[in-house]
């Protein structure tokens, strides 16, 4: 059962809310839809991408002259043939934290080149160029390069790269360090440390995780000598973000010669965000050559290559009464950036995480500092929850380390410390200003769904079975909605974060909906039209969404941090409005009577109290298209545009319950339930959202138990694909019990929040907590991620960690 | 291939999935892994589904290869598993999806006529293939109902259609 906290918005024909299937489904499930790996222009070369094999070095030589010879090969590029372009720019520079690297003209630091071509500083940096008349002579190409290297000391963890001594990545940053960035307030909370009844400390490894999302990532670059456009197509989130960062920042050409258009996108949960050389190769090689270039990556090359997620190293402290009450929390984190600062990796790293780490609790003192080091390692990006899924991680594992010291029960401690509903919106003392929210009510739905109460009677039946059962809490907020451009700029975001909608209807009724954001999944055709039809009152059938075209949608910075639906549909919504403002308007002309006598309702408009002197929206159109008999101040056509800046962010949250049992015998954990209830507001779709729910708790649920990247002592990436780097499988997760609450937002006329990743955030802590749960009688109060049967193995039989 | 003979001549290392996709143009069949983990270029060989990034060309032939896009015709109507996968939304991002329903098919065409398969077994069936949008249930609720209109549909009258599982019953309110 659902239950709503709040008002719901205006709604016109509730089309909004229902769980229509989704439009994009049948091409999808057809084959029929055109990933980057799909288009085919006439006369296409393909490259391949040489890329470090090993993790750091002075590059002494290279030599491609052999490499050129072979069959096939059009053209063999180094780092000497683009000493033109700029590097790659780093756009989110935590608050207060200087740069140091060179300047773009912009006033962007880039530190990435296109092409490396002295210091290689991870397995996998770009360091040649091969383009070729098919994709296996390209590849095959690759292996006739010759690098000579002068190998250097690697180190792969942040708190040994800030270590005296350690080896040094980049001149421009000595000590490997980044950020040191802090929010919350120290003091305040080092004094309620040190006056607490109770503290308890955790040491946490938050892993390195690959996102892994099953498209790997391609490019195709398309430069037109007649018109000197470069047209880019990409698996990209945000088609509109890579046209400025690509065109002004890197290649230094005018903006509008660059398009980038987004094709059918086959997932991303954060990493195709991300500025890549790839990107400007292809365009750049498409220019030297006269024809397309075309790349498409492996997946090995995409583990090598693309933004990893997480890989935090913890020293966290709780402090308390000894009757459950939170008085303080601390976190000093030290957070891998990789080796080079990704398009916005230092703020995922600081900002997203730091400022969420109180969760849902009313605590008074709260601190965290976090060092953001560089290393030998693929750069850090964001991963589907990222940030706030390491602070629920924290959090929730300190909550439990507490209630267990108290010896209460963790329901009961965390319900003591809920922000309560009338606090609302609440400051966190950490920078967030949580919108909205009845926390109580969510936590309680969940622990009552879950059967919470049974869990003593089940741990003991599972133990008739030679399973030890565990359950485990978790509860979250997620910053979504990102956001607010000033407020971002606060946060060191360079660059506007606002959506825009435009609305266009045409003569004969139809509407068409174009976007700047742009879907890697999440059925934005569908949705976005029942928020047009919704507002307009007509059939979501009539109306087209367009998308992810830069020459064709207005501006806007794509799909990220579960904001599509509270940035880029409210602009759909109040461009709506505006079209149905002028329509009564207009009304009040074709139907001879004063506007305020002028009803809209139901996809028409009609007189107040005569309903027969009426006109359909598809009349309106029309009339509205030929333009006559509109007085001066009303131009014709329907043809709005909304450039949609929330005043601040939305903040989701939810409960969940993870129930796992292991066996005795081989250490194996198996979820065996798991209850979520999670608030996102009002949903436009919840058929849709509910895909999103599911997939990202399977998400988190991989964390907990079995995903990990792994480099060595040398800094090679061991878990390279899909064979060493284990992903969730359909037998590896049972069904899920969900439900919700709705608490709306007030910052966007639909009441909306993020939901697409919310849902990741807590599984990991859910599913480790309920692992300590089962293993406590054994003294085991904390078990480093992932749960493999090993590791679990050895603790049931009392090795230390 | 999907019905029609196809001749050609190959190198002794071409893959399947190569042959499919760039020598004849049906790229339903995806590419997303190296090491045969994905499941994303399932397709059938003589009616076994099988994963073309595994297959060489010149061992597939004098077999029946059935693709993705076999199922149904352009822009045509949905195949019953299909179908019942839109309902479910069984689908996110799209990119796994021809190779599952080419995994699936044979286990929903096998069972047409008999038992229903369990929920355990549909996702034994899955293992095959990875999905990180959906996480597998809005795919297995798919399944399950095809499962259950194949043998509403099947001749032998094999008795009542199978209730679709649904233990995410709450779930569809989210």
């Amino acid at each position: 059962m659902t239950t709503v906290t709040g008002e719901a918005p205006a709604t016109g024909n509730g089309v909004l809310g229902q769980p229509l299937d989704s439009r994009e489904d049948p091409q999808l499930l057809r084959g029929e839809a055109t990933y980057v790996a799909d288009i085919d222009l006439p006369g296409t070369a393909h490259m391949a991408i040489l890329g470090s094999p090993v993790a750091h070095a002075k590059i002494l030589s290279i030599e491609t002259k052999a490499a050129e010879q072979l069959p096939g090969v059009l053209k063999v590029a180094t780092a000497a043939d683009f000493t033109d372009v700029m590097p790659l720019p780093c756009i989110w520079i935590p608050g207060g934290v200087e740069s140091h690297f060179p300047p773009h003209p912009y006033g962007l630091p880039g530190a990435r080149p296109v092409l490396t071509g002295d210091t290689v500083r991870h397995v996998g940096d770009p360091i040649a160029v091969v383009v070729a008349e098919t994709p296996r002579q390209a590849t095959a190409a690759l292996a006739a390069i010759a690098v000579e290297y002068e190998p250097l000391p690697v180190v792969t963890r942040a708190d040994e790269a800030l270590a005296e001594g350690a080896p040094q990545l980049h001149e421009a940053v000595p000590g490997n360090l980044n950020a040191y960035w802090t929010c919350g307030d120290k003091d305040r909370t080092d004094a309620a440390i040190a006056e607490a009844e109770v503290t308890v400390e955790l040491d946490l490894v938050n892993q390195r995780t690959i996102n892994s999302p099953i498209e790997p990532r391609g490019a195709v670059g398309d430069y037109n000598a007649a018109t000197g456009e470069y047209t880019l197509y990409a698996s990209t989130q945000g088609p509109h973000n890579h046209r400025f960062l690509l065109s002004a920042l890197v290649l230094g050409i005018p903006f509008n010669k660059l398009r980038v258009i987004a094709p059918t996108v086959g997932g991303s949960f954060g990493t195709k965000g991300y500025l890549y050389p790839d990107m400007a190769l292809v365009l750049l090689l498409s220019k030297a050559l006269g024809r397309p270039v075309k790349w498409v990556d492996t997946r090995t090359g995409l583990m090598n290559s693309t933004v990893q997620g997480r890989d935090h190293r913890q020293h966290v402290t709780l402090a308390g009464t000894r009757d459950g009450r939170i008085t303080a929390v601390r976190c000093t984190s030290y957070a891998n950036l990789g080796a080079y600062p990704s398009t916005i990796g230092p703020g995922v790293a600081t900002a997203l995480m730091g400022r969420s780490i109180s969760g849902m609790y009313d605590i008074d003192a709260a601190f965290c500092e976090v060092y953001a080091a560089f290393t030998n390692t693929v750069s850090l990006g964001a991963q589907r929850g990222s940030g706030r899924a390491e602070a629920a991680f924290l959090m929730e594992r300190l909550v439990d380390r507490y209630a267990s010291e108290i010896g209460m029960d963790p329901a009961a401690v965390r319900r003591k410390n809920l922000v309560p509903k009338e606090k609302f919106p609440y400051d966190n003392g950490l920078g967030w200003t949580y919108d909205s929210g009845n926390y109580q009510l969510n936590f309680d739905k969940a622990i009552e769904l879950s059967g919470y109460a049974d869990m003593p009677a089940r741990k003991a039946e599972a133990r008739t079975r030679g399973k030890r059962l565990g359950v485990g809490l978790a509860t979250y907020v997620a910053i979504c909605g990102v956001g607010p451009s000033t407020r971002m700029s606060q946060e060191g975001m360079l660059g506007g974060t606002w959506e825009s909608a435009n609305i266009r209807v045409h003569p004969t009724g139809e509407v068409t909906v174009i976007v700047g954001s742009a879907s890697t999944g999440q059925s934005h055709g569908t949705v976005f039209a029942q928020v047009a039809a919704d507002e307009l009152g007509i059939d979501p059938d009539t109306v087209q969404v367009l998308e992810g075209d830069t020459q064709k949608a207005p501006y806007g910075q794509g799909t990220y941090g579960s904001r599509s639906y509270s940035m880029a549909a409210p602009a759909v919504a109040l461009t709506a409005r505006k079209i149905k403002s002028k329509l009564i308007r207009a009304g009040a002309v074709f139907l001879g009577v004063p506007e305020d006598k002028v009803v809209y309702e139901g996809g028409r408009v009609y007189e107040e109290g005569n309903e027969q002197n009426t006109k359909t929206f598809a009349e309106l159109a029309m009339s509205m298209w030929y333009g006559w008999g509109l007085p001066a101040e009303i131009e014709p056509a329907l043809d709005e545009t909304t450039h949609f800046d929330p005043p601040d962010f939305n903040y989701p949250f939810g409960t969940h319950v993870a129930v796992v049992e292991i066996d005795e015998l081989t250490g194996e954990t198996e979820v065996v339930s798991y209850t979520a209830v999670d608030d996102a507001g009002h949903i436009g779709n919840p058929k849709i959202v509910l895909g999103q729910i599911e997939g990202s708790i399977t998400h988190g649920l991989g964390q907990a138990l079995m995903e990990a990247a792994v480099y060595d002592e040398q800094g090679l990436l061991v878990s390279a694909d899909l064979t060493t780097y284990a992903l969730p499988r359909a037998a590896d997760v049972p069904f899920f019990t969900l439900d919700k609450t709705v608490t709306p937002s007030p910052h966007n006329p639909l009441g909306a929040k993020g939901a697409g990743e919310i849902a990741t955030v807590p599984p990991a802590a859910a599913v480790v907590n309920a692992v300590v749960d089962a293993l406590s009688d054994l003294g085991v109060q904390h078990i480093d991620m992932p749960l493999t049967p090993e590791k679990v193995w050895r603790r049931l039989r009392g090795e230390a960690q | 291939m999907n019905g029609r003979p196809e001749q050609f001549s190959v190198r002794p290392n071409e893959l399947l999935v190569e042959r499919l996709r760039d020598g004849l143009g049906l790229t339903g069949t995806k590419v997303g892994c190296d090491t045969g983990q994905c499941g994303t270029c399932v397709v059938r060989l003589d009616g076994r589904s099988v994963k073309s990034c595994l297959v060489l060309t010149a061992s597939a032939a004098g077999s029946e290869v059935a693709t993705i896009e076999g199922e149904t015709t352009r822009g045509g109507e949905l195949s019953g598993l299909q179908e019942a996968l839109r309902q479910e939304h069984g689908t996110q991002c799209g990119f796994c999806t021809p190779g599952m329903v080419m995994a699936l098919g044979e286990l929903v065409d096998s069972t047409a006529g008999g038992e229903a398969p369990t929920e355990p077994e549909i996702r034994e069936w899955l293992t095959g293939n990875l999905c990180r949008c959906t996480g597998y249930h809005s795919v297995v609720r798919g399944v399950q109902r095809a499962c259950a209109a194949a043998r509403a549909e099947a001749p032998s009258g094999v008795g009542e259609p199978a209730a679709v599982t649904a233990s995410t019953a709450a779930g569809q309110e989210v």
